[in-house]
């Protein structure tokens, strides 16, 4: 018996922290939260938005039982009678100055203590989310949590709206707030440029050669970086920011090229005759990619500079697009091969120290994955009976979160 | 009471420090750039009074008698289409890739050619880009092998967002993996 626990302890221990590991059922069960508007401006029907936002934000962090019941209280009340036996108590003020700002109080009760107090303020009601966003982030900061800086980060996705007609679109992570920062053409692939959000590349295939162009968001100037024949996408940038891994066929050959930012000089970094497509840095000196040199599309990876190559993953027919993460991949696999009939594309998460394989969906066409920097969560587009979401996967919680677009179709996302 | 005084000050401290010191919303989402993109150089429909005024540049006459030759052959040109998850052209397309080239030798012979790759619906990762571009580039060997010049021909992928059919049924999915031709000046 003592052998068996041993052996049990030696397993759990082994395998802890692993993400590839799925996580069936937790134990021990989450303590709960309520939320009460202790507001003193703005009509109901943005009060209840608000509070719409800041639940749905706390039930993302999945570390609480989230209470769904609105509740509203002076801010240096008592806590609710409903609410006496919850965990946590989050009260909130929300305030209108005299320059229409959105000021933003909060606490967080726990047995009849403040045990954290803060003050947020905005200029533009309008971006209302990114405070709830805000809130949830320091929550989780005060629970001892991983971080989880990718909520209060920006997400610019491209949307189309018609045949060859998309919009450039910057939103937060819930598409509860979108901003269309490009319009008309066909504009595609936007990739964030640097670490704040300021500027982003992206693909116009609007004139005779598809172009690589650089638009920075606080000018609204854009300025052509490369073309080529046939395609071209920046894949990823670099962590320094210096390095961008291109796709382009100047010959009409896609393959990946690295492109150095300070000298604007290229070279050729995948040389297969077939598809090679979908650069990104594994680390300043190795990349993954997708390639059909086996006959079918999968993910591969390459020290720059050398002519070896590594096949990464080996389970699944049409693995077409990945992400990576130190150790981590996460990959867009075919489930289904069939001309005639609905294909199901699911995502599916590997380690290249273990041979476990986690699938990371069940249903309808899952693809483009995006880690976030941190490596907590995925984001992806999901396209399910004519419907296009954004979705999260956090992966430490083993749980799922769609947010649907109204109007359009995804193609490609960043954040 | 001064020790009750200084804590609370010190509270104060921390909550507005916290407010000052970190940059809590994203300031620049506020005001939004919105950037409208130069719309391209449209052909102005010039009104019968100009008319006059502008064959006397010489400009408008051959110009457009151009583009509605160009017009008129693109409609000639016939579509390329491929199997699923294919790039080779198919033996039913073969005939259609022949009087391609022909015409572009013949009528068609004083413009460039743009070869637009296209997919089904089944991604909008790169590789179904790639896949739509290789669809292209075949069509462009094709052609080049049938007496074509490489240098008149350029190409560009819409992987899959350039579809003539919406509906998702087999037929419809079949008529999006294509290759169609624009003539270029």
């Amino acid at each position: 018996m003592r052998v068996f626990f041993t052996l049990l302890l030696l397993i759990s221990v082994s395998f802890a922290g692993d993400a590839t590991i799925e996580v069936i059922k937790k134990v021990e069960s989450l303590p709960s939260i309520a939320l009460e508007d202790a507001s003193v401006s703005y009509d109901s029907t943005f009060k209840s938005t608000f509070f719409k936002t800041l639940a749905a934000d706390l039930n993302v962090l999945s570390l609480f039982n989230v209470d769904r019941h609105y509740h509203e209280t002076n801010f240096d009340g008592n806590v609710v009678v409903a609410n006496k036996d919850m965990n946590y108590v989050l009260r909130y003020k929300l305030t209108e100055d005299d320059n229409n700002a959105l000021n933003v109080e909060i606490k967080l009760i726990s047995n009849e203590k403040n045990v954290l107090l803060k003050k947020y303020k905005i200029n533009n009601k309008r971006i209302y989310v990114f405070v709830a966003h805000s809130i949830a982030y320091d929550i989780n900061e005060f629970m001892g949590s991983p971080s989880v800086e990718w909520m209060k980060k920006r997400v610019i996705f491209s949307r189309i709206t018609q045949a060859r007609r998309s919009e450039i679109i910057i939103a937060d992570y819930t598409l509860a707030y979108q901003h269309v920062i490009l319009k008309g053409g066909l504009n595609l692939f936007p990739k964030w440029a640097n670490k704040n959000q300021s500027a982003f590349y992206y693909s116009s295939l609007g004139g005779k050669k598809p172009l690589l162009k650089y638009l920075d968001t606080r000018t609204g100037k854009s300025k052509v970086i490369l073309s080529s024949d046939g395609m071209m996408i920046c894949s990823d940038v670099s962590y320094d920011e210096k390095l961008l891994l291109l796709t382009m066929a100047p010959k009409g050959q896609p393959d990946v090229y690295l492109y150095n930012v300070d000298t604007k000089q290229y070279k050729r970094a995948t040389t297969y005759g077939g598809i090679d497509v979908s650069g990104q840095f594994i680390d300043k000196n190795t990349i993954a990619f997708i390639s059909d040199r086996l006959g079918y599309p999968n993910i591969f990876s390459k020290k720059i500079g050398t002519s070896s190559v590594e096949q990464m993953v080996y389970y699944g027919k049409s693995n077409s697009a990945c992400s990576a993460h130190g150790e981590y991949v996460v990959y867009k696999s075919r489930e289904s091969s069939n001309a005639f009939s609905e294909n199901t594309f699911n995502l599916h998460l590997i380690s290249t120290k273990t041979d476990f394989i986690r699938r990371l969906t069940a249903t309808g066409v899952n693809e483009f994955p995006r880690f976030s920097k941190d490596g907590d969560a995925i984001l992806f587009i999901k396209n399910y009976k004519a419907q296009s979401s954004l979705g999260i996967i956090r992966l430490s919680h083993n749980k799922n979160y769609l947010f649907p677009l109204k109007v359009g179709k995804i193609q490609s996302i960043d954040w | 009471m001064k020790s009750i005084l200084l804590s609370g000050a010190v509270i104060a401290l921390l909550v507005f420090s916290g407010c000052s010191k970190e940059p809590i919303v994203d300031e620049s989402a506020s005001q939004p750039q919105t950037v409208t993109q130069t719309a391209p150089v449209e052909t102005e429909t010039i009104s019968s009074d100009n008319v006059s005024v502008d064959t006397e540049k010489g400009m408008s006459g051959s110009e457009d008698s151009n583009e509605m030759k160009m017009v008129k052959l693109e409609k000639e040109l016939s579509t390329i289409y491929f199997d699923f998850d294919k790039f080779v052209i198919r033996a039913d397309m073969q005939d259609k890739v022949s009087s391609d080239a022909k015409l572009a030798n013949a009528e068609a012979s004083n413009f460039n050619i743009k070869l637009e790759g296209n997919c089904d619906e089944w991604g909008s990762d790169e590789y179904n880009f790639a896949l739509g571009l290789k669809r292209a580039n075949t069509t462009k060997n094709a052609l080049v092998a049938e007496g074509v010049a490489a240098n008149r021909i350029s190409m560009v992928s819409y992987g899959e967002t350039n579809p003539t059919c919406n509906e998702k049924t087999r037929d419809c999915w079949s008529k999006n993996r294509r290759v169609d031709f624009k003539l270029l000046p």
